[in-house]
């Protein structure tokens, strides 16, 4: 790996945890900058933590987690408590010597402990600081706490999913954790770009939650503009574009068409299903053929669209006995040479294991990692020519660059290192050590 | 605007600077794939010329219309992905389109476009045609798969994305709140987010490349990858268990089946209640029942056992049940707030019926005037997600009309005479 990183040379603090602060700060990373995950094991981050991502096998522990060591790849890892005198003179050393300061802590957390922008600009005065609470740093409910799934549910987005006449299905994941962290580290690179143009560093209070409210960009001008709610009847409309019976309203995926749903597939599994969507005439005559041109399909009702529309039921009834026919992979791939938008439904097996694309492109790489053993990670979803983004390193165990950050970066003596671990300012006194840790420790 | 308690006293964002992106010239050629993409750059200051088709690229066709009344210019969803920036239009299929569009091209910081892999390398227009006049473009092409593999050339929309990504796998309903629902894909158009934030996050880091080493590059991102990439755990769940998640209503997919969380509210609404019944303890369950007491809802939760954190923890199937109970007593928006002031971090299920003038957004400034001067009217729409203090993002402009830029930008700058632009438009370049 030789290529250049787009990011050499940049140092970022990384105060974050749980999920959309590190994977913000993962992507910096990533792109090359050299990021430093500031952790506390008394207030462990709670990826540490996660039940569902312990290998059958691997000794349980924070260092365990699969889902840690993907969302916080590409970082080195100190322990420090920022709490004590002695620990908030150490990161802002730190910081002094960085040019990112990255967090998702409630909104007065670093005001508390004098690292508010006033503070950082003082100790670096062209410090991009990217604060990511819940509601931002500004407003009147900046204090509010959100997860993912109610930061979805206040800011639209879950409303927008669903079938008619049921409670809203929501997004099955905190997207707004993975939006959040892509939009941590967008802020993050503007801030720099910025900086580059400037000379300047400055503040920007993102809110996890108005990220949300500008996906739904074309349901809020309905709203402004026409005064169109979306509590209304036949809405949302599931996989389809208008629900059978309702006026057709957009729905605010693209235009309403028909056919556009969900078939299942032969197999009967669980995730057996395959998404159908034909844009214009021409794509649902061309599906007709690719069905063996069925006497069902030649009913010239279903020649136009309104007609396609007004039949939605039985043109769906009809298209489904034809893809219960055939696996999703090679339903897709008959549509598909026939120039009819085809796709299966994929699991996460599906998508590491049978997506013949993501394996071309090489979406997941492999890395060791002390517990979890070779481990996969997932890639940038984009290939720069010159200086593209790299996988380096899989998550830092607790603690585990403690010397190369202290000594090394921040130069430290080893008695000064040792004396900082005697007073309980690099790991609690009372918590056993990992064996690497008291490794490194014994040798000062 | 009232700022509730600036972070640091910092008196807002300073208006008198440009936007973090200001002097980057943008040239966007792209349909509903790459237009939230160039909003982004565009609200935050780049220069932004979209070139379409001539009448109008297809997204000026999506709706919902202005009034319900569909026509290119009426298309609030065009409007909505389309603010700050500039527009004309131009052929690329005529030679002068093209010639024109290099033009531009040598001039410009960043290309962004969507079209089929292979379309504008067959026009001459690919990224080594371009930068042989200007080595320090940053090109992007922003397609569903890339430009390589077995699927590049696959058609899809945002439902197909949602399909392949993931999305729909981990999206769905407990099978008694909808028995026999299909994965079902969120909705929103999604696919171009996540696929747009990505490419944003890739154009920004190889501009601080560029800054660095003088070099402009190319850039082949992919929707599919992009969305492959956002389902959070699914992905380490299947790696660390081999075992796929199943869906569940209004909550995380999960291998297992885990406990409901989004209540009904009195008012037909809902409220997500993350970790509501299982990290309780007796301070915590205490501030709740005082409050469902008011409304003589508590049932038992005063009772003196519950100041046993182990008594909590073994009846959290009862706590959670009592809850579920008031809030079925109560307004949405009420559990919301009160849930809040007591700091639960909990979510009512708005739709933009309470969205749209809420108090707190309205302290961040983020519901925008834009005026549009052809119609007389002005309309409110959605601001931004972070604030820059030092840098504002800002709605520069409406939406452009078609080709509204054309003399200002063909003549102006590429130094057209103006006499050759009704020979351009009749034959068919711009």
């Amino acid at each position: 790996m030789s290529m250049p990183r787009p990011l050499e040379g940049i140092r970022v603090v990384d105060f974050t945890w749980v999920r959309a602060g590190p994977w913000a700060a993962r992507w910096l990373g990533t792109l090359g900058a050299e990021v430093i995950k500031v952790e506390w094991p008394e207030n462990l981050d709670t990826l540490r933590q996660n039940r569902f991502t312990i290998p059958e096998g691997v000794e349980p522990g924070p260092n365990s987690t699969g889902q840690f060591v993907d969302t916080n790849a590409n970082k080195r890892g100190i322990s420090l408590n920022v709490r004590s005198e002695r620990g908030l003179e150490l990161i802002k050393r730190l910081i002094s010597v960085s040019d990112v300061v990255i967090e998702n802590f409630s909104s007065r957390i670093m005001q508390r402990w004098g690292l508010g922008y006033d503070g950082l600009k003082q100790i670096k005065p062209d410090i991009v600081y990217v604060s990511m609470a819940g509601f931002g740093h500004t407003g009147r409910h900046h204090y509010y706490g959100t997860m993912g799934p109610a930061a979805q549910a206040l800011s639209g987005l879950t409303f927008l999913s669903g079938l008619p006449g049921k409670p809203p299905a929501g997004w099955g994941w905190s997207y707004l954790d993975d939006t959040g962290g892509m939009y941590g580290a967008m802020c993050a690179l503007t801030g720099l770009r910025n900086r580059n143009a400037t000379g300047r560093g400055q503040h920007v209070d993102l809110s996890q939650m108005i990220t949300g409210i500008t996906l739904t960009g074309p349901a809020f001008l309905d709203k402004s503009v026409n005064g169109r709610g979306a509590r209304r009847e036949g809405y949302p409309p599931g996989n389809r574009t208008v629900w059978p019976g309702s006026p057709p309203t957009n729905n605010y995926r693209g235009p309403t068409v028909a056919p556009h749903n969900s078939y299942r597939t032969r197999g009967g599994g669980y995730n057996d299903w395959c998404v159908i969507a034909c844009y214009s005439d021409q794509e649902w005559k061309s599906l007709a053929k690719v069905m063996g041109s069925p006497d069902w399909a030649g009913d010239s009702k279903f020649n136009t669209l309104k007609g396609r529309i007004d039949n939605q039921e039985e043109l769906d009834q009809g298209i489904e006995q034809w893809t219960v026919t055939l696996e999703k992979y090679e339903l897709t791939s008959v549509c598909q040479a026939a120039g009819v938008r085809a796709m299966p439904v994929q699991s996460s097996e599906d998508r590491l294991e049978h997506d013949p694309q993501l394996r071309e492109r090489g979406m997941y790489s492999e890395m060791e990692h002390p517990m979890l053993g070779v481990w996969r990670f997932q890639n940038a979803p984009y290939k720069l020519s010159k200086s593209p983004a790299q996988m380096r390193r899989p998550a830092p165990m607790l603690g585990q660059h403690n010397m190369e950050v202290f000594v090394d970066l921040l130069g430290l003596t080893p008695d000064e290192v040792k004396e900082a671990y005697d007073e309980g300012i690099l790991w609690p006194p009372e918590m056993p050590m990992f064996p690497y840790m008291r490794e490194e420790v014994a040798s000062l | 605007m009232s700022t509730g308690g600036n972070d640091g006293g910092h008196p807002g964002p300073d208006y008198s600077n440009p936007g973090p992106l200001d002097g980057l010239r943008v040239l966007e050629l792209s349909d509903e794939k790459g237009q939230f993409c160039g909003k982004l750059m565009a609200d935050l200051g780049a220069d932004l010329i979209k070139i379409e088709p001539p009448g109008g690229q297809n997204t000026r066709y999506v709706g919902p219309f202005l009034d319900d009344k569909p026509h290119p210019e009426r298309s609030l969803s065009f409007w909505h992905y389309n603010t700050s920036k500039r527009a004309i239009t131009l052929n690329l299929e005529t030679a002068d389109g093209r010639r024109l569009f290099r033009q531009l091209a040598s001039r410009a910081d960043i290309v962004l476009e969507t079209r089929p892999p292979g379309y504008l390398p067959a026009l001459g227009l690919g990224y080594n045609d371009l930068s042989a006049d200007n080595p320090r473009l940053i090109m992007c092409s922003l397609t569903p798969f890339g430009q390589t593999g077995p699927w590049r050339d696959y058609l899809t929309c945002d439902i197909a994305h949602m399909a392949g990504g993931g999305q729909m796998a981990s999206s769905g309903y407990d099978p008694e709140d909808a028995e026999n629902a299909p994965p079902i894909a969120p909705g929103g158009g999604n696919a171009w987010h996540i696929g747009g934030h990505y490419a944003y996050m890739g154009i920004l880091a190889a501009l601080y490349w560029r800054d660095m080493s003088g070099q402009g590059q190319y850039m082949d991102a992919s929707i599919h990858e992009a969305c492959a990439l956002t389902t959070e755990g699914a992905i380490a769940i299947y790696l660390s268990t081999r075992e796929v998640v199943r869906r569940h209503t209004g909550r995380h997919a999960s291998p297992d089946n885990s406990v409901k969380i989004q209540l009904p509210t009195k008012d037909g609404g809902w409220v997500n209640t993350t970790r509501s019944g299982t990290a309780l303890n007796p301070a915590r369950l205490r501030r709740l029942a005082e409050w469902m007491d008011q409304y003589g809802l508590a049932q038992d939760l005063l009772d003196e056992k519950y100041n046993d954190l182990a008594t909590v923890q073994a009846d959290a199937q009862h706590t959670t049940d009592v809850l579920a109970n008031f809030i079925l007593n109560m307004p949405q928006e009420d559990v919301y707030r009160g849930g809040q002031e007591r700091d639960f971090p909990w979510g009512a299920i708005r739709s933009m019926d309470e969205i749209i003038g809420d108090d707190h957004l309205e302290d961040r400034g983020f519901f925008v005037q834009v005026e549009h001067p052809e119609l007389g009217r002005t309309f409110t729409y959605p601001g931004a997600a972070a604030i820059y203090n030092g840098s504002p993002w800002r709605i520069s402009r409406r939406p452009p009309l078609i080709g509204e830029h054309n003399e200002e930008i063909l003549c102006g700058e590429l130094g057209v005479p103006r006499e050759q632009l009704t020979m351009l438009a009749e034959s068919g370049v711009i």
